[in-house]
């Protein structure tokens, strides 16, 4: 590997170390100087974790080859305070509350300081700008800048120092504005996240993936990649030595594929190396040959007759069905003035958590086979690993790493069983992380649903019958479909009161990438066509949204189709709130353009403007702030 | 992930031709490297090993700029940061600050290089319609028999396709040079799925400069990108608005004069739709950058009507 040598100053330290010109300037200071405040979100520049200063510049040190700052002045996120100390601005993150996952925040800190420094005085556009190219996943940002308007007048003494002091519990948690207790550890970048840590003689793991849809391994070889220096073990299917499968419901997804691929990006087999560049290198000589088989993409399809079988186990290609009977739709449609009949279509969506998988696997002197990884369910992950590597439940330990966002994504055990199988056949410690290209490509997404909805209407509003029919795409495995079909089918109706109700949802298999757990686990999909249908229903009817709600809301003590008795409801306190809070004006939604009261007048709720272009200049520092 | 055998970061012009002229095939000249080190990761090139590196950007020559003659001068290395926060260059460029705050974020504006977003030649470059309008031209170096060797091209013939120029081996851009367009209104327009970070849908800039007394065109410039394999000057445009008057009529006039220039390859009925509607903005941002508005809404789609 050719080398440089590189002089720096770095948080006010000179430094010299060789580095290799692969590295970017992120790789010097997180690899050779463990300086991992500085994190990695996305590797292209689109992300904003890894801001640093480079010679006071803020840059995103992982556009930046580490030759290019040689020479340089570079300040971290470890520089900006003494140890121990908070700046302004962390001070603040701290007070707002605008530390959540955390993964986000040292890059975030970084650019406020750069905004603050650059002007000090800037007013909100200005700062929101400067924060552009920094993407936070949790917070919906309005803490973040909260906290830097607060540093800033803090800084300029137009408040005092002591507005960045928490109130404190007092006497109860409840109804007090606790802080965090892990924010300083956030704001300073000292928190490690599971890609940040290293143990002595610790390996690096790479993936080798499916390029195919859906394919039969006829044969992989190995022993190529085996024999390249560096490289410590490579293992597949054959190195699990128990019952190979995982999934939330049904565990029906081996550690990597056995016999057959079933999506595009699904681990085939995995090299622990010396470095990742030889673990990278390596994948190159793994020989797998495929006979491609006939994929399906479409979960109509999957379920019509004679369509390709993905697992053995579920001949029609069904996850899991959902029927849920009440009344007579039937009867109830009869009744209906009025019919509707739509289709809603909605896609598989990324989690885009900040921080991508990753996880260190370890075997401890006791032969305690132990994984740390950002894990959304590691009670489960530990007994399902247990069976897979045929160990007793008190020879497997999962840690739980701080989570970078997970929002559903990280609750699949999708890579921790292949680093127990490499920390076992290498017996070294041995570490995965991914590219976010890798996080994208191989793990679970929100599942996409095809929805038809049938609603009957009487003319004053009230709904006498739903027929419901959701096809959701699972993907290529089960993962936690079986719930979230069983959530959508629970929660497809809204929160109203339907005498007739027939539902059904599916979860189907297909050669896409699998779907899995995702904020609201199925209640989106199912309430994105259920709120649309009602104010096309309320538009039909000539009704005002709220009124056709109110008629047909569930109110205390009602029966759910599921039979669920509700003591109380307060769907109707919500909505008076809504509308009172929107200064909306009442009467079918449909029939007034721009002229309506209730739009971009003072007074009214501003619509979201996140991402919005700035269009005022504010004053004298204001030059920056154009158009 | 990108790597090299070696990576140069030479000082001067000459020593940075030399080691261009003397490299091996396959190796690249990187200046802000915000396009290359995106470039090489998964999906795209991959992972790549090149023979050398030849870093730009601490080349004195290339650094700054001149104004002369009417003409701003506009170093290799000049990045995108420097047309929102050099207040000579908002003068002499008044669509520039626009441009920029649309470019990416305030990080990678500090890199990128207005000469690097030309030669990558995407057909969404956000600088290179705002170079055309300005009756850009590429200044090429080159080393021959030790000596070097310029050339001017006009920026609208350096360009010949996505990621194509007529650049040749051994040649360095050195500058790009422009019309100084001070006294001008400005704007530029984009369409990206949100405001940071966003590569354009479409974008168009719009230069504009009226009579003494207000009341004409007297000289418009007007491109596109983001709709054709190469981005568009609008020359029938331009010329149907000189001298005449400054109203909603002329500009939907020449509206309709850019017709079907979309040819990207996906969704050109959208970038259609977008465009007609997009260079009326752009020359009533413009106009309003020149102090002049143009009509107030209720007319505008009182014209609008009667077309
Ligand atoms: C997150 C992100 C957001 C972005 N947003 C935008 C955007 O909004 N709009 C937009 O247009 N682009 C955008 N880009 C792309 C990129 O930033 C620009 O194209 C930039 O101007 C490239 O300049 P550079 O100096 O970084 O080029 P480099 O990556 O260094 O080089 C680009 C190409 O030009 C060549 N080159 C550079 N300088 C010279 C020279 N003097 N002579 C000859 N060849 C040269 C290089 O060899 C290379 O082929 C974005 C990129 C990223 C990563
Ligand atoms: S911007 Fe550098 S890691 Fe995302
Ligand atoms: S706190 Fe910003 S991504 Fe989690």
């Amino acid at each position: 590997m050719p080398t440089l040598d590189m002089e720096v100053t770095v948080n006010g330290r000179d430094v010299k170390r060789r580095a290799t010109t692969q590295m970017r300037l992120l790789d010097f200071l997180r690899n050779e100087l463990n300086l991992t405040g500085t994190k990695e979100g996305c590797g292209a520049g689109e992300c904003g974790t890894c801001s640093v200063f480079v010679d006071g510049k803020l840059v995103k040190s992982c556009l930046m080859p580490a030759a290019k700052a040689n020479g340089a002045e570079i300040e971290t996120v470890e520089g900006l305070a003494k140890r121990g100390e908070l700046t302004y601005l962390q001070r603040a993150f701290h007070k707002t509350g605008a530390s959540q996952c955390g993964y986000c925040i040292p890059g975030m800190v970084m650019a406020a300081t750069g905004a603050l420094r650059e002007n000090p005085h800037a007013g909100f556009d200005e700062i929101k700008e400067r924060l552009g190219g920094n993407i936070c996943r949790c917070t919906g940002y309005s803490k973040i800048f909260e906290a830097v308007e607060l540093a800033r007048d803090a800084m300029n003494g137009s408040l005092p120092t002591t507005a960045l002091e928490g109130p404190g519990a007092g006497d109860s948690f409840i109804g007090n504005n606790v802080r965090r207790l892990d924010a300083p550890s956030k704001v300073t970048g000292a928190l490690k996240y599971a890609g940040d840590m290293v143990m002595p003689g610790m390996l690096h793991m790479q993936v080798l993936r499916s390029p195919v849809a859906y394919a039969l391994i006829k044969s992989i070889d190995i022993s190529e990649a085996e024999a390249m220096p560096g490289v410590e073990c490579v293992i597949t299917a054959d190195d699990v030595p128990g019952e190979d499968g995982f999934g939330v419901f049904v565990h029906d997804q081996p550690i990597m594929a056995r016999g057959r691929v079933r999506y595009v990006g699904e681990a085939v087999a995995a090299v622990a190396a010396e470095d990742v560049e030889t673990a990278m290198a390596a994948l190159g000589k793994i020989k797998v040959e495929y006979e491609n088989l006939p994929a399906v993409f479409d979960p109509e399809v999957a379920m019509a007759p004679g369509a390709p079988v993905l697992h053995d186990y579920a001949p029609g290609n069904i996850v899991k069905h959902i029927p849920i009977r009440k009344g007579d739709v039937e009867e109830g449609f009869a009744e209906a003035d009025l019919v509707v009949e739509e289709d809603y279509g909605t896609q598989a969506v990324e989690h885009a958590y900040l921080e991508p998988e990753a996880g260190l696997a370890y075997v401890d002197p006791d032969g305690v086979v132990t994984v740390v990884s950002p894990s959304q369910n590691i009670t489960h992950h530990r007994h399902m690993l247990a069976k897979i590597i045929d160990q007793p439940i008190n020879k497997v330990r999962f840690i739980m790493s701080p989570v970078g966002g997970g929002f559903g994504g990280k609750e699949d055990m999708i890579y921790q069983g292949m680093l127990a199988l490499a920390a076992m056949k290498s017996g070294q410690p041995v570490r995965l992380v991914f590219t976010r290209e890798e996080s994208i490509v191989s793990t679970a997404k929100r599942h996409p649903a095809r929805i038809t909805y049938k609603m009957g209407l009487k003319n004053d509003g009230r709904i006498t019958a739903v027929e419901f029919r959701m096809v959701a795409d699972g993907g290529a495995y089960g993962l936690s479909t079986e719930g979230v079909m069983r959530k959508a089918a629970i929660l497809s109706c809204g929160p109203y009161d339907i005498a007739n109700v027939k539902i059904d949802t599916y979860g189907v298999y297909t050669n896409n990438t699998p779907s899995g757990a995702f904020r609201t686990f199925g209640a989106m999909q199912a309430q994105f066509a259920t709120e649309s249908h009602l104010d096309i229903c309320a538009g039909k009817l000539g009704l005002d949204p709220f009124e056709i709600r109110r008629i047909n809301m569930m109110r205390s003590g009602a029966l759910t189709h599921t039979k669920q008795k509700l003591g109380s409801v307060s769907l109707g306190l919500a909505l008076d709130a809504a509308e009172k809070a929107s200064n909306w004006e009442s009467g079918p939604a449909d029939v007034r353009g721009s002229s309506r009261s209730d739009l971009g007048k003072a007074g009214n709720r501003e619509p979201c403007t996140l991402g919005s272009r700035i269009r005022a200049s504010d004053g004298a520092g204001g030059k920056k702030d154009v158009a | 992930m990108l790597n090299c055998d070696q990576y140069l970061m030479p000082e001067t012009l000459e020593e940075a031709l030399a080691q261009w002229a003397g490299a091996p095939e396959g190796s690249r000249l990187l200046a802000g490297g915000t396009d290359i080190l995106p470039w090489a990761r998964e999906g795209r090139a991959g992972h790549v090993h090149l023979p050398v590196i030849i870093d730009i950007s601490r080349v004195k020559e290339l650094r700054g700029y001149d104004v002369a003659d009417g003409r701003v001068r506009l170093g290799a290395n000049v990045v995108f940061q420097q047309f929102l926060t050099d207040d000579e260059l908002r003068h002499h460029l008044p669509c520039m600050p626009h441009c920029s705050i649309w470019f990416a974020d305030d990080q990678i504006r500090e890199q990128a290089t207005l000469a690097g977003n030309i030669v990558n030649a995407s057909p969404a470059a956000d600088g290179v319609p705002p170079v055309f309008a300005m009756n850009g031209t590429v200044e090429i170096a080159r080393l021959e028999g030790g000596s070097i060797v310029r050339r001017s091209v006009s920026s609208r013939d350096f360009i010949t396709g996505p990621g194509r120029t007529i650049l040749e081996a051994g040649e360095i851009v050195t500058a790009v040079t422009c019309d100084s367009m001070a006294g001008y209104g400005g704007a530029f327009e984009k369409v990206g799925q949100r405001r940071s970070l966003v590569i354009s849908v479409v974008c168009a800039v719009c230069l504009v400069k009226l009579s003494a007394d207000d009341k004409t065109f007297a000289d418009v410039r007007l491109s596109l990108g983001g709709i054709s394999p190469v981005p568009v000057r609008l020359d029938a445009a331009e010329a149907s608005l000189k001298g005449q008057p400054v109203s909603r009529e002329s500009v939907l006039a020449a509206v309709k004069t850019a017709g079907d220039l979309v040819r990207s390859r996906t969704r050109r009925e959208y970038r259609g739709e977008v465009v007609r509607g997009f260079i009326e903005r752009a020359i009533e941002d413009a106009l309003a950058d020149y102090g002049v508005a143009l009509s107030p809404p209720e007319m505008k789609e009182a014209a609008l009507a009667n077309t």
